[in-house]
């Protein structure tokens, strides 16, 4: 049952690397395994939901010596919303038309990757899985092969290999001083090891997946490589892929080295504010929708590390519920701000308030996790501090979103010429109506963060 | 030993680093080689324990070196290979499509394309509008 998402997605891409992707019913072939693969992970997901953790230790080997596989609430989550999200991008991409040989298959790699990050039990394992979703990701960026996608995918591999070192050497450093690279006997072996050798390899560890995340210092590749790629790529990039750097941060720091992430809380608290004020002020200023919701996606993960940081139960749902509701905006605004048309119009605007937190919609959900959680922290002027900076950013992200929104959509005729294809804009207002059907209801998102966070506080099931 | 060895990741993963800044794609290429082999070095040596080859049958009482890392090592040489192939690949098809392989070009040329899409996008605006169409009135 575990492995069944990953056989799907890995070996329908490799049935699909040797086919022409850029032929319809390839295509569809490929939106159908996805399909499945999503279906497969949906069950998975129940029973995980309903019996507790499912763990199986790859090739019959002994527990302790194999390579274990392990989904949690907290892994199934992730993996659902990514599965989701890619699904819902290819779907964009073969609506309109595929361009490349390549496109399906590398999307079930990419899924692939996800899936199996999501859902590893083991250190060295993650990082294996973390380079499968990167490579297919560094392709993915040079679709379409004009020459501005080429430039995005060459700064894209670039940056992003060098954080893949990082972060090898942070794995490493870790088993030297546990011993092991089971996530869990990890976590056990932590308390008593030294703390400084620890906290090195956590800097490692943090400075890599703040690059995936694209957080303040470490975000220059994100706006020339979110504007240059497709749409459909960069939904996936910013709903998918980043997600990567907001469960490494849970799993790792919040699940195996949470003293170490308490002494450095203060680092992420500031490293967070400054994401938000500076994604936040970029983004007003600038004109193009793509880089508008570009240096906005470095405002928003601002938040996620602050709820890291203040993490308790509070915090760690908060972080869960923003990193999915995130990636639903995301790739909602990417997608709709591709077309134009009236109904693209809707979407973006929906997408827009989304992000910026107005009720009846799904972001307002997570606004209202994260200022629960800004109160929550410990002393009265931080609590103030980051009430008010929660409440700065949504208040940024009102006025970018609907500064672009007037000047994308309002202007009729001043919005690029393209063509409306009406089954892309189907798939962009039914995400639109996803997110206003989950902002309505959130019961299912709230019940399934508060479970997932449940999985990183020790003692608890 | 330790410290030789701390020497040589040292000077890989620096000369590496000074290359990725380099304005020419090849030497960026050469840089992400040597910041592999850095970080390939760098497992070898996080090794639990140095002794004899642990292949059956073991010598009795003797330290057995740590499997585990050498095949970390190979997995992570297996993934660099991959990527590099990649990684020139790709600016391969930079060359062929920019003709340059200088960074400074590139950018410059970015620079020109945004230009021009504002320059566009302002073409655009209501009022630009409104002084085409009085223009086109007078030429009338």
């Amino acid at each position: 049952m575990l492995v069944a998402p990953l056989a799907v997605f890995w070996i329908g891409g490799l049935l699909l690397a040797m086919a022409d992707g850029r032929r319809r019913d390839i295509g569809y072939l490929g939106a159908v395994i996805l399909t499945i693969g999503f279906g497969a992970t949906a069950f998975l997901g129940r029973d995980v939901l309903t019996y507790g953790p499912v763990e199986i230790v790859a090739g019959s080997w002994p527990t302790g010596v194999g390579i274990t596989l392990r989904a949690d609430a907290l892994g199934v989550a992730f993996s659902l919303t990514a599965t989701a999200v890619l699904l819902v991008a290819y779907c964009y991409e073969l609506a309109g038309r595929i361009e490349s040989r390549t496109f399906p298959a590398l999307t079930l790699f990419l899924a692939t990757g996800l899936t199996g990050l999501f859902l590893t039990g083991d250190a060295f394992n993650f990082y294996v899985f973390f380079e499968v979703a990167m490579v297919s990701s560094y392709i993915l960026a040079a679709y379409g092969e004009e020459r501005r996608q080429l430039r995005a995918a060459v700064i894209f591999t670039v940056v992003n290999l060098l954080g893949s070192v990082l972060f090898l050497i942070g794995i490493v450093s870790l088993y030297h001083v546990t011993g092991t690279l089971d996530m869990a006997t990890i976590a056990a072996r932590i308390p008593i090891v030294e703390e400084n050798p620890t906290l090195i390899a956590g800097t490692f560890l943090f400075v890599a997946l703040g690059v995936k995340l694209g957080i303040f210092p470490f975000h220059f590749w994100l706006p020339a490589v979110y504007t240059g790629v497709h749409a459909s790529v960069a939904a996936m990039f910013s709903g998918a892929l980043a997600m990567i750097g907001a469960y490494g941060l849970l799993r790792i720091g919040a699940g195996m080295l949470p003293r170490e992430l308490a002494v450095s809380s203060p680092v992420l608290i500031v490293l967070g504010i400054a994401s938000i004020v500076y994604g936040g002020l970029q983004s007003v200023s600038r004109h193009d929708p793509a880089a508008v919701v570009a240096y906005s996606a470095i405002g928003q993960v601002g938040y996620i590390l602050i709820a890291v940081a203040i993490g308790g139960g509070v915090g760690y749902s908060a972080a869960i519920l923003f990193t999915i509701i995130n990636s639903v905006n995301k790739t909602l605004l990417f997608l709709a701000g591709d077309q134009s048309g009236r109904y693209a119009g809707i979407a973006y605007a929906i997408g827009g308030l989304s992000v910026a937190g107005i009720p009846l919609t799904m972001g307002f959900w997570s606004k209202t996790a994260l200022l629960r959680t800004s109160m929550v922290g410990e002393g009265f002027p931080l609590r103030v501090v980051l009430t008010g900076v929660v409440v700065l950013g949504g208040v940024l992200s009102l006025l970018y979103m609907f500064q672009s929104y007037g000047r994308t959509y309002w202007h009729a005729n001043a919005g690029p010429a393209v063509r409306i294809a009406p089954t892309r804009t189907v798939i962009v207002l039914m995400l639109a109506i996803f997110t206003l059907v989950f902002g309505i209801w959130p019961e299912p998102l709230l019940a399934l963060s508060q479970r997932a966070a449940l999985t990183l506080i020790p003692g608890t099931p | 030993m330790t410290l030789l060895i701390a020497l040589a990741i040292a000077i890989l993963i620096g000369s590496g680093s000074y290359l990725l800044l380099k304005h020419d794609l090849i030497q960026v290429v050469v840089g992400v080689l040597l910041l592999s082999h850095g970080a390939n070095l760098f497992i070898m040596f996080a090794g639990l324990q140095k002794g004899a080859a642990p292949i059956y049958p073991l010598a009795p009482n003797s330290a057995i070196a740590d499997p585990l890392v050498q095949a970390m090592t190979l997995t992570a040489i297996v993934i660099t290979f991959g990527v590099s192939a990649l990684l020139l690949s790709l600016i391969y098809r930079v060359y062929i499509a920019h003709a340059t392989l200088d960074t400074v070009t590139l950018a410059d040329e970015e620079e020109r394309q945004e230009r021009a899409e504002e320059s566009d996008e302002s073409a655009d605006d209501p009022e630009d509008d409104a002084a085409i169409l009085v223009e086109e009135g007078r030429a009338l």
